[in-house]
């Protein structure tokens, strides 16, 4: 409205003496304009915006075929860490995928066999092999990225854009997630352990 | 109500330090207007009746500045796409055109308009030729604009290889051979192999940053196209308007 009547009142004769029809006129042309041009810019900024989303993509995937259970062993394995960016974790009743990015700010944790532990080496979060967070500045449990099967030769699919992230629960060890609650479909596959292997070797895998 | 909030924004500190005078509806208030913008204190605080006529300059040299802003405006839309590099550059180009949303009228705008500046700097400096404003005391602006001139024509070669197809390989390869006929420093100019010049320390190889037109030409002409050439034109533009308003129009104005 300020912009009506400043138009208006820019106009050399100020619409003084004019005729209610001629300053009925003018005031539609003056509306008439400023639409033009607010719709021209609208769609300027609609086309700017678009623009910026690329509609083709040059990253790595996101989705991977990472063959039948029986290739990975009990616990973790990095296979896929350098090309998918997930780890792969078998256990004694199925097995998972983890999204090997820390809950922190974003760093790539690595794996320590020996203690059994994630750690991040940008600001030193703590995770174990189920992902709970053992120590550090992480705020979450890991991610654990979709894993379904291949209904057509029935080997792992693994989606780590789409991912489960429960709340966790503060205990004396650290950030905690129950076990019961990550193994869900579709981001665990039940399968039986491979044979001669027992809850003795490591625990945290039972 | 809407007289109150207007009231509250019109006598707010923020308002006052941007709008540093009134409503342009009487002269002194347009003077202020013109004179207390950066954007518009190249123009006259008054202009004469007589200086609106068209027919006089044809606005050629306002159009080439409008061409430049369009140029610069779609370029760096382009450039958020563009990588200098021999094995991306041909493939960003061929998603601008038929990938990402309005990449295609981008790269169309670029060109018609770098066509277009082309053609209006002739236009220009014809129209300023058969007008005499190129006489004394306007002989400094001449030369100015000549080297305006010259570098929109080396704006439009060094954009011309960033394609990077044949028609761009070609044309620069054809380009650069020129510069190596140059005399004393170039390999194939007069004196240039009596100097010692060879296809490894020539001017053509100093422009390439090569002998022939690969990765170092496209890295050094993408930099000359998008950074250096561009502030160049803009700090000449500067000067040229400048001396426009201190040497006044030549016409009837």
């Amino acid at each position: 409205m300020t912009n009506l009547s400043a138009q208006t009142h820019q106009s050399e004769d100020g619409g003084e003496g004019m005729s209610p029809a001629d300053k009925g006129r003018r005031k539609f042309l003056v509306a008439a304009g400023w639409s033009v041009m607010g719709a021209s810019m609208a769609g300027t900024a609609f086309a700017a915006y678009k623009y910026l989303f690329p509609p083709v993509l040059y990253e790595p995937p996101t989705v991977f075929k990472i063959g039948h259970v029986s290739v990975y062993g009990l616990g973790v394995d990095e296979r896929w860490k350098l090309k998918g960016r997930f780890w792969v974790v078998r256990n004694m009743r199925g097995i998972y995928n983890m999204i090997s990015i820390c809950r922190h700010l974003g760093c790539t944790p690595n794996w320590f066999p020996d203690q059994k532990r994630f750690r991040c080496p940008c600001h030193g979060s703590i995770y174990d092999a189920h992902g709970n967070v053992r120590g550090g500045p992480a705020p979450r449990t890991l991610w654990r990225g979709q894993i379904t099967r291949d209904p057509l030769d029935g080997e792992l699919i693994v989606n780590t854009v789409i991912r489960l992230d429960p709340d966790p629960v503060q205990t004396p060890q650290g950030l905690w997630v129950k076990e019961k609650v990550k193994e869900v479909d579709p981001f665990y596959i039940t399968h039986s352990a491979p044979g001669g292997a027992s809850c003795a070797s490591n625990r945290l895998l039972c | 109500m809407l007289q109150k909030i207007k009231n509250e924004i019109v006598e707010s500190q923020i308002f006052k330090s941007v709008f540093r005078h009134g409503y342009p509806d009487n002269d002194l208030d347009r003077a202020y207007a013109i004179f207390s913008s950066v954007f518009l204190h190249v123009h006259p605080v008054k202009v004469r009746r007589s200086a609106l006529r068209m027919r006089y300059t044809f606005c050629l040299g306002g159009i080439t500045l409008f061409l430049f802003i369009v140029l610069s405006v779609t370029g760096i839309w382009l450039m958020f796409y563009y990588t200098p590099y021999t094995g991306l550059a041909y493939r960003n180009i061929k998603d601008l055109q038929f990938v990402i949303f309005g990449g295609n009228l981008m790269r169309d705008l670029h060109r018609f308009a770098a066509h277009g500046m082309v053609l209006f700097v002739w236009l220009h400096m014809t129209r300023v030729f058969l007008t005499g404003a190129y006489k004394a005391p306007r002989e400094f602006n001449w030369i100015v604009g000549v080297v305006l001139l010259v570098n929109t024509l080396v704006l439009s070669w060094t954009g011309y290889l960033l394609p990077w197809d044949q028609l761009a390989y070609w044309a620069v390869t054809v380009g650069a051979k020129m510069a190596s006929y140059t005399p004393l420093i170039g390999q194939n100019g007069p004196w240039g192999p009596q100097l010692g010049f060879l296809p490894t320390n020539d001017i053509m190889f100093m422009l390439l940053g090569g002998t022939v037109v690969g990765q170092n030409a496209l890295i050094r002409f993408y930099v000359l196209h998008c950074v250096v050439l561009p502030l160049v034109v803009t700090v000449f533009l500067a000067v040229h308007f400048w001396r426009i308003r201190k040497d006044g129009f030549s016409g009837p104005l």
